[in-house]
Parts: C-alpha cells; sequence; structure tokens
C-alpha cells in the first residue's frame, strides 16, 4: 500500500526539513517519493506535518495508576453529575486520547522490577501507541548490598542487565536514590550526601554507580534521575548538586520544576528556575523534562514514597495511599492545583520558565510528569502558552501578583516555533531514547506521523489531530479515531554475563524463600502478537 | 470426561458455545459473577460486558470493597507480603484470620523458616475469636483481647491512648493496654495483618488509621490478606479497562460502579436480570442463588450446582491445565505461571472470546 500525504508544511527537524512537501507511506514505513502513482493520497495544503510525537515520561499504566484510578472513582467521568460521552479514565481512553493529539509513543517512567508484567498487560491493553517502560532500581535491597559490599563493576552491570531484561525495559530510572530505602529505617529527610543507615550509601553514590553502568552497558537512555528533596522550598540547590555530579556522562533530570524552587520573598518560597537554567544550559551532557504544572484537580503518583509520605496532609481530598513495597513502593496523593494559590502559581511559572530559559530544545523535554503537574491532555494548553507571550500575559494577570513577582516569567518574552515544538516533542525524544526508527520523516522511519490544522487557535489545532498514522495506518481523522490496533513496548536487553541468573535465583530463594519466576515478563502472558520491540544496545 | 452440557445433558463444547452465544444473544440484562479466573479470562469477560451492557461482579467482591471502601475515604499505609517477611519486627493481628487468610499468614508472613529465625520479631493478636486462640499459641502469638465483638472498642482505645488521647474502657486493663501501646511504638518496622473477610469496614479503617497514627514516630504499615480466585488481580483489571471496580455495570454505555446497586446477589434475587454468566476456573465453587435466570456456568470440574446450569462448560484452572496470569499473594503483584500439568481443558478466556465471536451484534436492538 502507498500512501502520500501531499502539500502540507512538512517540520522534520531531524532531517532538516521546514517547508512545502510530500510525505510518502510504503506499508508501515516512510520512503522517498517513488516514481508511482499513490494508491491513497491525503490532501495536507495549509496543515503542518510533523512525525507523531513522543512522550519521555508520562505514568499511564501498572500497579500506581490502577491504584489510583481505584482511590479516586469521583474523578471517572461516570461520577459526574452527567455522565458525559467520556469513557472513564482506562488504559483504552489513555490510547485514545494520546493518538488524537498526534503521539504515538509513551514511557511510563516508573515501573518497580517486581510489578512490570502488571505494567506490560496494562500497557498491551492501551491502544494504537507504542509505549515503553523504566525500570526503578536505586532503593532495592540486591542493589544496595552490591554497593555495601563492593561488589565488581561488572556484578553490579550484570544485575542491571537482568533487571532490563527480565521487566522489558527500556531504561532505567532512579527516585530519590536511596530516600525510600532510608523511609524504611524511619528517616524523614534524605538529600543528595545523606547516607541510607542500613547500607551507609549515599544518594551520590547510587546515582553515580547506576549512571555508569547505564553508560558502560551502553543503554541509549541515560540514567534517568527523579532527585531528592521534591517540591521542597530552596530545593534547586539539590538539583544543582546532582547536574554538578553529572560530571562526564550523561544524564536526565525528570520533572525539573518540581526542584525550581528557591527561598525568597515573604513567604520564603520563590522560583529559582534562572538558576537551573543556566547550569542546564552550561552542562552538555545532562537533558532535563519539565514536569509543568497547570491548574485544577489531579493526582500525585510517585514512587517517591518519603515525599508522598510527607505531602499526605496537603491531599485533596483528603485521602491517600502509601506502599512500602518490596523494590520500590509508591505514594498516591490527589491534589488540586488553584490558580489563587500562591505556590501554585509559582509551580506553574517554574515550570514554563524553564521551557522559555534553557535554550537548547534537544535537552528539555515536554512533560506534565502526567498526573502529576497536570494530566497529559494538558499538553496543547500547554503547546500554546510557550508559543504565545500574549496568551501568558492573560494566564498571569489572572494570577497572583506576589506569585508571580517572585518568578522571571513576566519578563520573558521568547516564544517557541512549530519548529522548536517538533524538535522538544519529536525528534530530541527519539534521539534521547536511542529510537532511530522515529521520532522523523526520513525514509526507513516508523510511518508514525500526525498532521495538523494549522490554527492561530494552538489548543484546538494540537487537541484534535486533522490525520494520525501509526505503522502507516491512518487511525485518527479530524481528532477522532478511526482505527484501533494494539502497538508495542520497546525493551532494551543488553548483554550479561549469564552467571547473574543463578545468583538472582539463589538471592530471591534466600531472601524470600521464592522462586524468582514472578519478577519475568514472559512474552506468551501478553497475549498479543509480538508485544515488543527490542532497541539495539550501543 | 465429559466437558459441556446443555440443560445437564453432556453435548460437544462447539454446540455448548453455540448455545450460550445463543442465550447472550437473547438476553438484555445479562451479569457477569463469580469472575474466578486468571487476568485473560477477567479481560475477556470485561470486554464481553462492554459490548452486550452487562454488569460485572466477582464472587470476593464483598471482602476486596471494604478494604477499598476505606482506601477510597482516607488514607491508608500498605506493605506486601515479601517486605513485611523480610522488614517487619512487630506483627500486629488483627480480628480472625481463617481459610485462605490463615494459608497465606502461616506461608508468606509467618511460616518460612527464614522468618522465624530471622529476628525476635513478636506478634501480637487482637480479638482473634475464641476458636483461634490455640492457632494464635502456635505461632508465637500473644493474645490480647479475645472475642471478635471485643475488637473494634479494643482498637478504639488502642488508637487514642498510642495517640495520648484519653482511652476509656475495653476488654483489657488500662495497664495491658498501655503496654500494648508502648510496645507498638517501639517497633522499628511494624505491620498490621487482617483478613477483609471478617472485618467491617468501620474497623478497617480504625486499624488503618492506628496505622497511620504510629507512623508519627515509627514506622508500621499495614498488610491487607488477599481474598481468593484472583480477586485483587480482578480488580486491576478492571480498574485498567474500566476505570472502576467490580460491580460495575456497562448497562448505559458509561461504566457505573456502584457496590449496592450491581451487587449481583442483590441482582438476581430482585430478579434484575435475565442472565447470568458464572465463572469460577479455580474452585468447582457453584454460584449461591436457588433461582437464578438461566445461566451459562463455567467452572471448574466436578461443580455441583444447587439449580442446574443451562450451559454448562467446565474450564481448566490458570497454572494448572494451561498457563496465567494472577495475583500472587506472596508478593502482591501480578505473576505469570506456566501450566504443571497443561491439557486440552478450555480457559475462560478461549471459551468466553468463542462464545462472544458467535454472540450476534446487538446491532438489531432498539434503545
Amino acid at each position: 500500500m502507498l500512501t502520500r500525504i501531499s502539500g502540507g508544511h512538512v517540520i522534520d527537524p531531524a532531517n532538516q526539513r521546514d517547508g512545502r512537501g510530500d510525505v510518502w507511506i510504503r506499508d508501515d514505513r516512510i520512503i522517498d517519493s517513488p516514481n508511482e502513482e499513490a494508491d491513497v493520497t491525503f490532501d495536507a495544503a495549509g496543515k503542518i506535518v510533523m512525525a507523531g510525537a513522543i512522550d519521555v515520561h508520562s505514568h499511564i499504566a501498572g500497579w500506581n495508576v490502577d491504584t489510583a484510578r481505584l482511590l479516586l472513582p469521583e474523578y471517572q467521568s461516570a461520577a459526574a453529575p452527567r455522565p458525559s460521552e467520556r469513557k472513564g479514565w482506562s488504559a483504552l481512553e489513555t490510547g485514545h486520547l494520546y493518538a488524537t493529539m498526534g503521539f504515538t509513543t509513551v514511557v511510563e517512567p516508573a515501573v518497580a522490577p517486581h510489578y512490570a508484567l502488571h505494567a506490560h498487560l496494562e500497557l498491551a491493553d492501551t491502544p494504537i501507541i507504542d509505549k515503553a517502560t523504566l525500570a526503578v532500581l536505586g532503593n532495592d535491597d540486591y542493589l544496595l548490598r552490591l554497593l555495601h559490599d563492593n561488589e565488581s563493576e561488572a556484578a553490579f552491570e550484570d544485575y542491571v542487565a537482568w533487571i532490563l531484561e527480565m521487566s522489558r525495559s527500556l531504561g532505567i530510572k532512579v527516585v530519590n536514590a536511596g530516600g525510600v530505602a532510608a523511609f524504611k529505617d524511619n528517616v524523614r529527610a534524605f538529600s543528595f550526601d545523606d547516607v541510607v543507615p542500613a547500607f551507609g550509601l549515599s544518594s551520590r553514590r547510587i546515582v553515580k554507580a547506576l549512571q555508569r553502568a547505564v553508560s558502560s552497558l551502553g543503554v541509549p537512555h541515560p540514567l534517568h534521575v527523579h532527585c531528592n528533596n521534591l517540591g521542597l522550598a530552596g530545593n534547586f540547590e539539590t538539583a544543582l548538586t546532582t547536574i554538578a555530579a553529572a560530571e562526564e556522562l550523561p544524564l536526565h533530570l525528570a520533572h525539573l520544576q518540581f526542584y525550581g524552587y528557591g527561598k525568597e520573598g515573604d513567604r520564603k518560597f520563590s522560583s529559582a528556575a534562572a538558576q537551573l537554567a543556566e547550569a542546564v544550559n552550561r552542562t552538555a551532557n545532562v537533558t532535563v523534562d519539565v514536569g509543568q504544572v497547570m491548574f485544577g484537580p489531579t493526582v500525585t503518583i510517585s514512587l517517591d514514597v518519603l515525599r508522598q509520605f510527607n505531602a499526605r496532609t496537603q491531599a485533596r481530598p483528603k485521602k491517600w495511599l502509601i506502599l512500602d513495597g518490596d523494590t520500590n513502593g509508591v505514594g498516591i496523593v490527589p491534589y488540586n492545583y488553584r490558580r489563587s494559590d500562591f505556590y501554585n502559581a509559582v509551580q506553574w511559572a517554574v515550570g514554563l520558565e524553564l521551557f522559555l530559559l534553557i535554550n537548547d530544545p534537544w535537552r528539555v523535554f515536554f512533560t506534565t510528569d502526567h498526573p502529576n503537574g497536570a494530566p497529559f491532555t494538558s499538553y496543547p494548553e500547554i503547546f500554546a502558552l510557550l508559543m504565545s507571550r500574549d496568551l501568558r500575559a492573560n494566564w498571569m494577570s489572572e494570577l497572583p501578583a506576589e506569585a508571580m513577582a517572585v518568578t522571571t516569567l513576566p519578563s520573558i518574552t521568547r516564544e517557541y516555533s512549530l519548529h522548536e515544538i517538533a524538535v522538544m516533542t519529536r525528534a530530541a525524544p527519539a534521539k534521547l531514547l536511542g529510537l532511530t526508527d522515529r521520532g522523523h520523516l526520513g525514509p526507513g522511519a516508523v510511518a508514525d506521523i500526525a498532521v495538523y490544522d494549522d490554527l492561530t487557535d494552538r489548543v484546538r489545532m494540537f487537541r484534535a489531530a486533522a490525520l494520525v498514522f501509526k505503522d502507516g495506518d491512518l487511525v485518527v481523522r479530524d481528532g477522532h479515531v478511526t482505527r484501533y490496533r494494539w502497538g508495542r513496548a520497546l525493551a532494551v536487553a543488553p548483554a550479561r554475563d549469564r552467571a547473574i541468573d543463578r545468583r538472582m535465583k539463589d538471592y530471591y530463594a534466600e531472601r524470600y524463600g521464592l522462586s524468582d519466576e514472578f519478577v519475568k515478563v514472559p512474552v506468551y502472558a501478553l497475549s498479543r502478537p509480538e508485544p515488543f520491540v527490542f532497541v539495539p544496545c550501543r | 470426561m465429559e466437558r459441556a452440557w446443555i440443560s445437564g445433558k453432556p453435548t460437544p463444547l462447539d454446540a455448548a458455545i453455540a448455545e450460550a452465544a445463543k442465550l447472550i444473544g437473547a438476553s438484555t440484562r445479562i451479569l457477569i459473577a463469580g469472575l474466578g479466573t486468571d487476568i485473560a479470562g477477567a479481560r475477556a469477560a470485561i470486554s464481553l460486558a462492554q459490548r452486550t451492557g452487562a454488569t460485572i461482579d466477582h464472587m470476593n467482591s464483598e471482602s476486596v470493597l471494604r478494604n477499598l471502601d476505606v482506601m477510597r475515604s482516607s488514607g491508608v499505609m500498605m506493605t506486601t507480603a515479601t517486605e513485611c517477611h523480610v522488614r517487619a519486627d512487630t506483627l500486629l493481628l488483627a480480628g480472625p484470620l481463617r481459610g485462605t487468610a490463615r494459608d497465606q499468614l502461616l506461608q508468606n508472613v509467618i511460616g518460612s523458616e527464614q522468618a522465624k529465625n530471622r529476628d525476635r520479631r513478636r506478634i501480637i493478636w487482637l480479638c482473634p475469636g475464641r476458636d483461634l486462640l490455640t492457632f494464635a499459641d502456635t505461632v508465637g502469638a500473644t493474645p490480647i483481647g479475645r472475642k471478635q465483638e471485643d475488637l473494634p472498642g479494643l482498637l478504639a482505645t488502642l488508637r487514642a491512648d498510642v495517640a495520648g488521647r484519653p482511652a476509656g474502657k475495653s476488654c483489657v486493663s488500662l495497664k495491658r493496654l498501655r503496654q500494648v501501646s508502648a510496645f507498638l511504638k517501639q517497633s522499628r518496622f511494624g505491620t498490621a495483618v487482617w483478613s477483609s473477610a471478617e472485618l467491617d469496614p468501620v474497623v478497617i479503617e480504625m486499624l488503618c488509621g492506628l496505622v497511620g497514627d504510629l507512623n508519627a514516630t515509627t514506622r508500621f504499615s499495614g498488610l491487607p490478606l488477599a481474598p481468593e480466585d484472583n480477586a485483587i488481580g480482578v480488580l486491576h483489571v478492571c480498574s485498567w479497562m474500566t476505570g472502576l471496580p467490580m460491580r460495575t455495570s456497562f448497562a448505559r454505555g458509561v461504566s457505573q460502579h456502584d457496590p449496592w446497586l450491581f451487587d449481583s446477589s442483590r441482582l438476581v434475587t430482585s430478579g434484575e436480570v435475565d442472565c447470568v454468566v458464572w465463572i469460577s476456573a479455580y474452585r468447582s465453587e457453584p454460584p449461591p442463588w436457588r433461582r437464578p435466570p438461566p445461566m451459562i456456568a463455567l467452572t471448574a470440574p466436578g461443580t455441583a450446582f444447587v439449580t442446574p446450569a443451562h450451559v454448562h462448560i467446565t474450564v481448566g484452572c490458570p497454572g494448572i491445565d494451561h498457563f496465567g496470569v494472577h495475583h500472587f499473594a506472596a508478593t502482591g503483584t501480578l505473576a505469570a505461571f506456566a501450566a504443571t500439568q497443561p491439557s486440552e481443558t478450555i480457559s475462560v478466556a478461549e471459551a468466553i472470546t468463542r462464545i462472544a465471536a458467535a454472540t450476534p451484534e446487538p446491532g438489531g436492538r432498539s434503545c
């Protein structure tokens, strides 16, 4: 099947295309313009054509998300006074809503290894989009033992490789390294150089060991770090310390907005986004995603059990769940970001400042840390805010003036171009994750394509794509899903010394009296043909 | 061995599937209940329910919803059996632990040799019930109070004392109460263990409140023991497929959850449904109703029905006859289990998928 998307404004930063032209699809791949008649032609004149967007950090599946749904039945449309057309907050809706916005690949970044099968089962039921998981290490007993016992780097790497393969993950994330483990020993505050009592290890040591192992194994996605001290006034220093600790190797800092807080002003809470942006600008091997806050009710889902425990008193509505899990755990705390709230308004501004003050769109990624800063359905509003200083001024005029006064946002005039949006949401995430087959429109790429009407109302434009193709299939037309199909999960499987398999079997038998089989994600369990695609390691 | 019956008469499987599809096609108020099945079976059942506008319920919903009631109205701290096994220096058992809860306690929490030898773990058992006092002694637990009826009062006074409020009268002396609360506060990592099959939600809420209060100064968490028949696994599938737990109906086009309205026993006894699909793959458990409407039963071999099913198909047991993914109480996660004795017996997922494929689309119906 030969498909031609003709005459659109093609924005493909990875291939230096930014102008009127055609995109050709043969079956599931993009090809160069052939000397043939197309079987189907879509007229894209006056429309914007980009690769399908890629979300590097969105909590969309697994035990944590399921439990958040169960905690909050009132967030379901059926609980609304007048049930709407929406089908509720389900895996189906997740795939549906992402696809209608032109997103075709999404990373679920918080899967504790023992919960990997659960996450993959749910992701397998999330239609249209491809997805990937990040396995969370750094508070797990086995890893802390390895470091405590000064085992070799090779032994450490074998363990990381084993976890990646067992949990079918694309990369490794660390959440408040050591802090979650320390909380089990009743530690209530934990910084980068604090020490986990039971193991005598600092957060720094854990992060550096993981960063080196991920890099040495050739995993394309650098270590994905959720820093210590999330959400606390003055925590920009923790982020600065972590950025400095990256040294020469790549490091990705997740939802940096939540670390952009200083202690200036009457309320001892201010934006420190400018300092953070400056540090990111001068540290070329560090990438960040933002975790933008938008106003409204949401739920925070985080593997940072210590932080969520301390945040439980701010739950709105007043209910929460804290799980002391065996490889990590989770905290689920509903929250309402309010326009009238000084702190929430500062948080909103910090996110936008980071987007606008970090110069290189290849190193700052578009996230709301869904659903922690805002649901992913708020992306179109954020695109619009980034692209228009007038719109930002309108919003700021309705926010507490004293909040805006402790940020630099009112003075920022930068406006994102569509080209920069395409870098940030397509080309750069593909590069960050090591996915050479997507994020661009060059020949050989997977035919994941989003076509938007070029509207002045950017919210409407990005809310409902005119056309979306997934693997060459037309799946969305005029903002409506026209075809359901099942995506796949992207994973890496770096080489390892198989002796680790025996060690892990013995470890699970000794520590838990269990076989290690329960940690594995067998392909047959997912009931889909070819549920995984393997991404090569370097 | 016979595997399928229509009105009690042995029949080929294909005929039973066709008859089941015919019945579903002719019914307008379908209940899919029991739901004792693996993840694949639950997915197939929920898909069928969504397509036919049916209601779904699980035979252990009551136990699941008691814990859920507490969770969705207050704060809860939880841990896993694995973490409790390696970390807890204090176990606070509350109320009776029978059947599967007792098995889990023995196997996953205190039973293994490692756990016994690991440390000087102390076990306190609040009001185990008179019949369990001997068992409490066997597992080395110190009973505080005896009768289950005394548990709410005991928990209330204990919680008050832990929080430094005046404690009223309970079934134990104030001195004893003070000893218990002092002991709990001295734990490094304690775990409260309960079976929601035995406790009222108000009692569970008090227990979770006590756990929360203890975290003011030390670490404490909670371990609700899982009900049988993959109830927790099915709960999670319900969550990701519908956003809501079981006792959810799709009759109005959107998912609607109501623990009373969509209680399968209420629906059957009040005559609000015209077809029941009963699923029990782990055990030969028949539905508890005397006069259900026409029923399609997918059950483990040897199920003795009070009222014969219109269509009855014997299904395999996940993890024995065929591979299965279900909730693994030892770890609190979903885990995959290969077949230990692979057989040709049809799985719930396959049976439902085939019935669904043979069921005419509901297009002919008027609204």
